[in-house]
């Protein structure tokens, strides 16, 4: 049987993840509402890129550890490679998986680890700043590794569209980071921090790769 | 670029991922090929030839012939 053949509509898997992360979205922004509301959770000196670092590290963390989590059932994770299919997912298949999960999962721990600990902790602890740099520091080791293995597993296809949004990202954001330069550098443009780059190079890059997925067919 | 996945894929009665097994590659790139959303590199295209048992141009047509 073709795979054409199977082709349907929303699948019950789509439309049940999409509720799930309409709910765990929904309720976490009222919960955050709530507190900011009633004055246990104060906002008001986090800077932009704080907050966009804190959401993109939550998407990261959530669609990693859903990612993770359903690659160990392997009809589930045969799913989510072709949600028109009923084919499992082999034993590799899952592992290739699992190992982009925890990528994701990952990336989005150390995104989130120095604003968390700037939010919690002030004036933060020199020690306590050293302890969670130290972590940082073994998390990107770990990345790095999985994300090599990621590459090294991956067929030409996935390759060339990580290349190619890695290209996209560096000419793009090199001549935006050049006018912003040359802007700052007439005074007419405020001067940006490292963590501020890197928030807006980590969001482009998100964007530009899931431009990249969509336009080779992955929905 | 154009090609004969699709039917030369349907006379033989396999599905995406039965040709993404045969090839090793994931099921996606299978369906990216067949719309024309990629291009295969040129292993990936005499692997698909011999896999066929026919020459590259009989399958992909870059419009240039």
């Amino acid at each position: 049987m073709t795979t054409s053949a199977l082709k349907r509509g929303p699948t019950p898997l789509r439309l049940a993840l999409a509720a799930a992360g309409m709910a765990v979205g929904g309720g976490l922004g009222w919960a955050i509402g709530r507190l900011v509301k009633h004055g246990q959770l104060d906002l008001s000196g986090v800077g932009w890129s704080d907050l966009a670092a804190a959401t993109i590290a939550a998407m990261l963390l959530a669609t990693g550890l859903l990612v993770s989590l359903a690659s160990f059932n392997a009809r589930l994770a045969g799913r989510m490679m072709d949600p028109n299919s009923d084919r499992p997912a082999s034993p590799a298949q899952a592992s290739f998986y699992r190992q982009q999960g925890a990528v994701m999962a990952l990336a989005g721990i150390m995104l989130a680890a120095p604003v968390l600990a700037r939010l919690l902790w002030e004036p933060l602890p020199a020690q306590l700043a050293q302890a969670v740099m130290a972590g940082i520091v073994a998390l990107f080791l770990l990345q790095t590794l999985l994300n090599v293995t990621v590459w090294m597993r991956a067929d030409e296809m996935m390759r060339r569209m990580i290349a190619e949004s890695g290209s996209v990202c560096f000419w793009v954001l090199q001549a935006a980071l050049f006018l912003w330069a040359a802007a700052e550098k007439l005074e007419l443009a405020p001067a940006l921090s490292a963590w501020d780059l890197m928030t807006i190079l980590m969001g482009a890059y998100l964007l530009v790769s899931s431009l990249m997925s969509m336009r080779r067919g992955f929905s | 670029m154009k090609n004969r996945l699709k039917v030369l894929r349907a006379e033989r009665d396999w599905s995406q991922a039965d040709l993404a097994d045969r090839l090793v590659v994931s099921r996606q790139t299978i369906n990216a090929l067949e719309t024309g959303k990629y291009d295969p590199s040129l292993p990936l295209a005499f692997k698909i030839a011999r896999l066929f048992g026919q020459p590259i141009e009989a399958i992909f047509d870059d419009g240039e012939a």
